[in-house]
């Protein structure tokens, strides 16, 4: 596929451009933290930074929806439904948070069930991500799968070499957005693949080799490790909130009026002590000690079950806010070495 | 949410308790008093049994203003329900105006049974004071701003 | 001050005297300490005793306790954290013979999230505290080290901290940090900022509120790390009836945090470990600083101080002031 030069001043025309089909949706600065939203102009774009603090799921994903609004007139009730047609642009996007949607879209469009308000703005959307030059020191996704230069999911893979960006087309609509810029010399080409290298180098040394773990995780439900770190959990939704690939959720109806009202899809989490509560007021999960045993399993193990993939991609959000520094690597390091 | 326009009338909720001021209330009309409609009457056995989730609720469904009224202290049916909620709503209202809530949307008195002309009075006082204001918009839900829908 | 801390828990565990200690140790990250619970003796070199040990370990209390009913747990406690045991064992979530306090006096935990929002991205590679410095490197100068004095890194819960000793233990560490901070006196009232804010107009009061409300995520960290917030039901995850939403549309968070302000009010001690668990940066002590001038104002009431004085809602004074009543003319 082709690879072009962008310089960063031809990043804005780019965009100018783009926006005249979609909604931009890119890394702004909002009330003082940087996150995912919808640009007015090309200036407010960041290009500069490492990730931001709350994943970008909530573009194909929010946190809460309306599924439906209804209204009872006399003469009859009207039921109105969301807009899911925006036609939207993902733009410098991470190489884990693209995967994450890829993730996502195994829950989310399974053969069992196609969720039409998911699904729908999926296939409204593009992406083109940007390569990091420099992950963080919370940053794994090379444990899990991915790197810091991996393109899957994306239609255009932006590399900053510093005085200009390689743009590397994946799909037929990425090579489109690019079509008039010039193409990228060997020399670029050697200075991406250097970058690449530095890159993938400087990604903590590989936590723990998650080789075998779904099958060391088949017989330890009922192991002693579950008793050693769950006491620090506050029972928060932080780590789920901010995950890019949690997607439990909740539904409820709201009344507006005795005649209307909506009914809403929310975010929900394991770590919160509600998430299991049947009505009949029996807990399965009673402490932090199963909820904590939950998230693990389901990442690591029941998620594998399912798709074939670790429902994690290594974007280390959970362990920078973790309020109470429960890291995630620990918890996968001890259980590799048991 | 209600619109300002010039006929705009304020939906204001009383929360009245039932042994004074709802008594209260009730003479009110028995005397032919005259007062503002403005004002939708919720009893109480006690003040001191609302819940400010009671008052917050009622701000957030979009009521205009929130009186509450109870007997004057030290003559409450129940003898201490009052004092209670005289220390929970002092420190409701400071908190209220304090995150910006105007003052005079939420608003607490004492009218006992024999007081027609009290209440009647309070009545038209409040209502004055939250038309004064303009419809209320802190507070209030706005579903628009969590959903897109397609008409 | 760590190893008498490791000394006393090895006292401890050993002799039998309590079964388990909650405390803190390393984090796995610069400028991080986390909880931490250890059983025996062999443990014990996993303490630790920074100013990042900002968590309020009494939050753990209640259901530790409780899962281990026949069991003493020694716990750490900073002067704030002291308060907030006081006030737990007047609301009869735990018993003082239940606990042992090693207390620890405190001239107070850093504001990390000042720290890196001066630093603008760039991540914390190291960080060390000697005496009144901090000295950082970071990924955008990996070599070089930038300074701060640890006086303007202080969480605003501290530097207007009144009890800076703890106000309930069974042994108490002795001191030796050597910080030129420890225990003096604190530099301002801690009812300026309140006031600052009461000077403001609704409209530039409604403005802010608005403006930290929206940064919030419900994600629940502020009530998860409040040692009152024990419920086994909280108010918002009431369903019969729902009586608000859990969205993030600005009313529903903003009736969270009133709400749940208002709730610990009277109990809450400015400990501020809700403010430094919030992942978004919420500015939370500014509602339940308000409502405890208010109590100090109205009716002398400090919260976690004795445990015998009851909680500002739970009396009443026949001349309670009432300057807020309306009249009607």
């Amino acid at each position: 596929m082709e690879e072009k030069i962008i310089s960063k001043s031809e990043i804005g025309t780019l965009l100018d451009k783009l926006k005249e089909a979609h909604s931009i949706i890119a890394p702004v600065h909002r009330n003082g933290e940087l996150s995912f939203d919808r640009i007015d102009s090309a200036d407010e774009v960041v290009l500069e930074y490492s990730n931001t603090r709350k994943a970008p799921k909530s573009v194909f994903f929010p946190q809460q929806e309306v599924m439906f609004a209804y209204s009872k007139t006399e003469s009859g009730t009207q039921v109105r439904e969301p807009d899911l047609e925006e036609d939207v642009l993902l733009f410098g996007v991470r190489p884990c948070d693209v995967r994450s949607f890829l993730l996502l879209d195994k829950v989310f469009g399974s053969d069992d069930y196609e969720d039409v308000y998911y699904l729908r703005r999926r296939e409204n959307s593009g992406i083109i991500g940007l390569a990091c030059n420099n992950p963080r020191q919370t940053c794994f996704c090379t444990t899990v799968g991915s790197g810091p230069f991996n393109h899957d999911g994306m239609d255009l893979l932006l590399v900053d070499l510093g005085d200009k960006y390689l743009a590397e087309a994946v799909t037929e609509r990425g090579e489109g957005m690019i079509d008039n810029f010039s193409d990228a010399s060997d020399a670029d080409k050697q200075k991406r693949n250097d970058i690449r290298e530095n890159a993938e180098k400087g990604i903590k040394p590989v936590v723990v080799d998650l080789e075998g773990l779904k099958d060391k995780l088949d017989g330890m439900f009922d192991a002693d490790v579950w008793d050693e770190f769950h006491t620090k959990c506050l029972g928060c939704a932080t780590c789920t909130y901010l995950c890019p690939t949690c997607h439990c959720f909740d539904i409820y109806e709201e009344e507006e009026t005795n005649n209307s009202g909506y009914r809403l899809r929310m975010w929900d989490s394991c770590a919160l002590s509600l998430f299991t509560l049947h009505t009949s007021g029996h807990n399965p999960r009673t402490s932090t000690k199963e909820r904590t045993r939950q998230r693990i399993m389901h990442k690591f193990n029941y998620f594998v079950h399912n798709y074939d993939d670790f429902a994690c991609v290594g974007c280390g959000r959970c362990v920078q806010n973790c309020p109470v520094n429960l890291d995630i690597r620990d918890v996968l390091s001890t259980i590799a070495h048991l | 949410m209600s619109e300002a326009t010039t006929d705009w009338e304020p939906r204001i909720v009383a929360f009245l308790c039932t042994w004074c001021s709802y008594a209260g209330a009730d003479l009110a009309g028995i005397s032919r008093l005259q007062y503002p409609t403005n004002v939708r009457v919720i009893r109480v056995p006690c003040s001191g049994r609302l819940d400010p989730f009671y008052i917050i609720k009622a701000l957030q469904r979009g009521a205009d203003g929130v009186l509450v009224s109870g007997c004057h202290p030290g003559d409450c049916h129940y003898i201490s329900g009052n004092y209670v909620a005289r220390r929970r709503f002092s420190i409701l209202k400071r908190l209220l105006e304090y995150v910006g809530i105007e003052p005079g949307r939420v608003q607490f008195t004492w009218i006992s049974a024999a007081e027609a002309e009290r209440f009647a009075k309070m009545m038209r006082k409040v209502t004055a004071d939250v038309k004064a204001l303009g419809p209320a918009k802190r507070l209030v839900k706005d579903y628009g701003a969590i959903s897109r829908l397609v008409d | 001050m760590e190893d008498q801390i490791r000394d006393t828990a090895v006292k401890l565990l050993k002799d039998g005297s309590v079964g388990m200690i909650i405390g803190y140790e390393a984090g796995t990250l610069p400028l991080r300490a986390s909880p931490c619970v250890i059983t025996n003796a062999e443990q014990t070199d996993r303490l630790v005793w920074n100013m990042s040990c900002g968590s309020n370990l009494a939050t753990y209390l209640p259901s530790v306790a409780k899962a281990n009913p026949d069991q003493k747990i020694g716990i750490l406690a900073k002067g704030c954290d002291s308060r907030s045991i006081l006030g737990l064992i007047k609301e009869r979530q735990i018993e003082r013979d239940g606990i042992y306090v090693i207390g620890m006096p405190c001239s107070g935990i850093l504001d990390r999230r000042k720290i890196e929002s001066d630093l603008n991205g760039a991540e914390i590679l190291e960080a060390h505290i000697d005496g009144d410095k901090l000295t950082l490197s970071t990924s955008e100068h990996p070599a070089s080290s930038i300074q701060y004095p640890v006086s303007s890194i202080i969480h605003s819960s501290c530097s207007t901290c009144q009890h800076r000793t703890p106000v309930l233990y069974d042994v108490l560490i002795e001191d030796s940090s050597g910080n030129p901070n420890a225990l003096s006196a604190p530099d301002a009232s801690p009812y300026e900022q309140v006031e600052a804010m009461e000077s403001q107009s609704a409209d530039e009061r409604w403005e802010y509120f608005m403006s930290e409300m929206s940064k919030c995520i419900r994600c629940y960290a502020c009530r998860g790390a409040c040692p009152f917030c024990y419920c086994t039901q909280c108010f918002v995850d009431q369903n019969q009836p729902q009586w608000f939403g859990k969205t993030t549309e600005l009313s529903d968070i903003a009736i969270f945090h009133l709400v749940r302000a208002f709730h610990v009010a009277g109990r809450c001690v400015s400990c501020g470990a809700c403010a430094r668990a919030c992942p978004m940066g919420v500015d939370l002590m500014y509602l339940t600083r308000k409502i405890e001038k208010d109590l100090d104002e109205l009716y002398g009431y400090v919260a976690g101080l004795d445990v015998e004085e009851l909680a500002p809602f739970a009396t009443f004074r026949k001349d309670d002031p009432q300057e807020f009543i309306t009249e009607p003319d």
